[in-house]
């Protein structure tokens, strides 16, 4: 803005380092067809260096007509890469470069511990492990009482975790203001296009056992599985089970119920927190259906407790809107995009969370507050 | 559809093919560019289009409207009634959610239990940048500074992909009158368009989405968090990961532009090494800022109409410029704080003409002394524009005095580096850009492309996974 009135409504110079003068745009100029061919070569070789990393995020991608080709396209590039040796030699410039080629698309997102290696957990007995749906939810043993939360010091601080995909990285910015800075440390691991069932893209149980082991969160909030609308695969990449087969819901049950105990497992505490109701009802069926597995297996576990975030933002109709009533004052909530929360809305899910924790394991009331 | 993806870049490849396949033939040659524009908004969402479609028929009838008539006050009153309607889906989808959201807490406050219906408004990809060109056309018709043109012209006009999603906001007569010039296929200004591709790529994979992931996004959401350090570095990372992202687009787009033999306006001209906030607004979202005087604060009287309304002016139009970046008070303030300092800028440059206050010596102390202070005050409004909320930035500044004595692990060398990197790019020699450009315009394009698939591959895998949308494209 300038506050001169002067008319200076004459186009301007699109480049300010460009040429000026015909003879020298002339000199710099190429024909149209070796355009065509530079940005063809440019593509077609980028795209081969880059395939690994373009294979890896197409495999990130859902079940469905764009992944098939992309994977059918890429596969046999990778397979040629590998052999040739140009993967190993990409790996070692994205190394050389600062980047992780095996980590998740999004990468992570401040992450305050040391998390470059990913452990492998070799199966245990019973905890299902195995990625086979074993589970461990089987009525053997009978539920513990749950367990309260310690009460933090200033110099003791509690330790929270928010882990699971980028419903929980929101959840994970907007927990760091709802908790106490002064009694709480909040860890955020969300990571984006992740969930439980592909653990050859993202191992999920993996990364939370490292996570425990090496920061011992006394609570974990998990908000996950809006990207498991598809089939159950191993970590090695291999097919679990379909998606649409009945044995799907029992094997999902599986990983949900080995990740929690994973979360447990050093006397930590469990928030799982339920997918929220969506405006796009095509999914509603099958995130209720994952819901109530979430909630099944919280139930049966102790120190695992479900928040049921569908109802707590679905309207009096039990239909989805994208404001919230707090008292008198009306709040959008809700993104664009009908599936994730605005800031407002990461807040207010984080603040209820809280409260779940506070009336289920006795959180100190002092830890958190708007 | 985003720029820097593989959908984009098969897009591009065909449409380049098209476009100079068709370049003898400009009615097929329109006809084509027009619906790759509209396929490549339809990406985004197919129901997008029928807006699109609609601002430009409002736009184009509006025009008509106003070209017809020959008596001054009613050509005035037509091109008023036509702005109102082009803004029209504007105002409902990017305000309907503010308005009625503070309506009904307005009136709860005051136990008048009045609400209107509470509906998510999901606002369309570009609606802004191609509202505000539309407005420009209708304006100048009336101005008599540009003549009606055909339908195809406008629609074209305003869809055209380059600058469809995020600007720059080009005007009738820079883009129009190249909608009918055949281009020259033996001289396509490869040198120039790569430098700015593969530039605004460097700046918006690496530096932007860098910055945003390492301290931004962590520092804004909770600041209570974080150290003095953190908030300062962080501000200061906030200015240059704004700057590299859209700067960065706007180059691709007018890189693209080039290679079809389009000329678009400057956006960008190193607006961190400005010397005064007014400075800073001629550097800084050129074709929005001359489209806010030119639109908004001349018609509103500018200058011309003594000091008070001068000062008056200049708030008003920064408050709207804030708002138009998005329906939220922080935005406002954003916006009043920017009107606030080109209003003291114009107090002392009166008192200045007048006698009343020295004019500063030309000294290098003094240049980088003013070029410090228009940095830091611009980056004290940046807090407001990139916070949530006015709390959330009151909170970031208030750590900035009081957050002293605490860790501070945000901070890191390679934060550090990608800042100084993208300050850099402000004081930079130009001379580098032109030999750089020399040196790509001596290659033969199969070495030409495999030079860009090299620097390409730096740049993704320097970059985080996945793609990032441009802050921009909320706007």
């Amino acid at each position: 803005m300038t506050t001169d009135d002067r008319d200076t409504r004459r186009p301007s110079r699109a480049d300010p380092e460009g040429p000026t003068d015909p003879t020298t745009e002339r000199r710099l100029s190429m024909p149209a067809g070796g355009v065509l061919v530079a940005m063809l070569v440019c593509l077609l070789v980028w795209g081969v260096l880059y395939a690994p990393e373009l294979k890896r995020s197409s495999e990130a991608q859902p079940d469905g007509l764009r992944r098939t080709v992309s994977l059918a396209i890429l596969s046999p590039v990778v397979w040629v890469s590998d052999h040739v040796g140009l993967t190993a030699a990409t790996d070692a410039a994205e190394q050389a470069l600062g980047r992780d080629p095996d980590a998740a698309v999004g990468g992570t997102f401040d992450v305050p511990i040391e998390i470059d290696d990913i452990p492998t957990i070799s199966p245990a007995p019973g905890d299902g492990n195995g990625n086979h749906g074993g589970g461990g939810h089987d009525g053997e043993k009978p539920p513990v009482k749950d367990t309260d939360i310690r009460v933090p010091t200033a110099d003791d601080k509690l330790r929270v975790a928010v882990v699971g995909d980028s419903l929980a990285a929101g959840v994970g910015y907007y927990a760091e203001r709802v908790f106490k800075a002064f009694f709480v440390d909040v860890v955020k691991q969300g990571q984006i296009s992740t969930g439980l069932a592909r653990p050859d893209y993202f191992n999920w149980p993996a990364r939370m056992r490292y996570i425990v082991d090496s920061y011992r969160p006394d609570l974990t909030l998990v908000m996950i599985g809006e990207n498991d609308n598809q089939s159950l695969q191993t970590p090695q990449g291999g097919l679990d089970t379909a998606i649409g087969t009945f044995e799907w819901a029992k094997a999902y049950e599986a990983r949900v119920e080995r990740f929690a105990k994973i979360a447990t497992s050093h006397g930590g505490h469990v928030i799982w927190v339920g997918l929220p109701v969506q405006r796009d009802h095509a999914r509603w069926e099958f995130i209720q259906r994952q819901n109530a597995i979430f909630e099944a297996v919280a139930d049966r576990l102790p120190n695992v407790a479900y928040f049921d975030s569908w109802n707590a933002f679905a309207n009096g109709d039990g239909d989805y809107t994208a404001y919230y009533r707090d008292g008198n004052q009306v709040e959008l909530i809700r993104a664009d995009d009908g599936i994730h929360f605005n800031g407002t809305g990461y807040a207010v899910l984080a603040e209820k969370v809280a409260e779940l924790a506070a009336s289920e394991f006795g959180l100190d009331p002092r830890t958190f507050g708007p | 559809m985003l720029f820097p993806t593989i959908d984009f870049a098969i897009f591009f490849i065909l449409v380049f093919l098209g476009h100079w396949v068709l370049n003898h033939d400009a009615r097929a040659w329109k006809l084509f560019m027009l619906a790759a524009s509209y396929v490549f908004y339809a990406w985004w969402s197919w129901r997008y289009v029928f807006l699109l479609l609609g601002v430009s028929l409002i736009a184009q009838v509006s025009a008509l409207a106003v070209s017809r008539q020959q008596d001054q006050a009613r050509r005035m009153r037509v091109m008023a009634v036509g702005v109102a309607a082009t803004l029209a889906p504007l105002l409902y989808f990017k305000y309907y959610g503010f308005f009625t959201v503070n309506v009904a807490n307005a009136s709860s406050s005051l136990g008048l239990g009045l609400s209107l219906p509470l509906i998510q408004v999901v606002l369309p990809v570009g609606v802004s940048f191609y509202t505000f060109m539309a407005i420009s056309y209708v304006v100048d018709v009336y101005r008599r500074d540009f003549e009606i043109s055909s339908w195809t012209d406008v629609f074209l006009y305003l869809s055209f992909f380059p600058h469809l999603v995020a600007g720059p906001i080009v005007r009738p007569s820079e883009l129009i009158p190249q909608l009918d010039v055949r281009r020259d296929p033996r001289h396509v200004d490869v040198a120039g368009a790569a430098w700015l591709i593969m530039g605004g790529l460097f700046k918006k994979v690496v530096i932007a989405n860098y910055l945003g992931t390492a301290i931004v996004d962590p520092l804004f959401g909770d600041p209570s968090r974080h150290s003095a350090p953190e908030a300062i570095v962080g501000l200061v990372a906030y200015a240059v990961q704004i700057y590299a992202d859209f700067s960065g687009y706007t180059d691709i787009a007018i890189g693209l532009a080039k290679l079809l033999g389009f000329q678009f306006p400057q956006n960008f001209d190193r607006p961190y090494s400005a010397r005064s906030v007014q400075e800073f607004w001629r550097r800084w979202h050129m074709t929005l800022s001359r489209w806010l005087r030119d639109y908004l604060y001349i018609p509103l009287g500018g200058n011309r109409k003594g000091k008070a309304r001068t000062y008056v002016n200049l708030m008003l139009t920064m408050v709207l410029g804030g708002l138009w970046h998005g329906a939220a008070w922080h935005f406002v303030v954003w916006g009043g704080l920017h009107g606030a300092y080109l209003a003291v800028g114009q107090w002392k440059r009166e008192r200045r003409a007048m006698g009343a206050l020295a004019e500063p010596p030309e000294t290098s102390t003094v240049l980088w002394g003013q070029r410090f202070m228009t940095f830091a005050l611009v980056c004290i409004a940046w807090a407001f524009f990139r916070a949530d909320s006015v709390a959330t930035a009151m909170s970031l500044l208030g750590r900035a005095l009081t957050g002293w004595g605490m860790a501070s692990p945000l901070v890191t060398p390679a934060v550090v580096l990608a800042i100084a990197v993208g300050l850099a790019t402000q004081f930079a020699p130009r001379r580098i850009g032109a030999a750089i450009k020399d040196r790509v315009a001596g290659l033969q394009p199969v070495t030409l492309g495999l030079t860009g698939a090299a620097i390409l591959f730096v740049i993704t895998s320097l970059g985080p996974r996945g793609v990032a949308p441009f802050i921009y494209f909320q706007f």
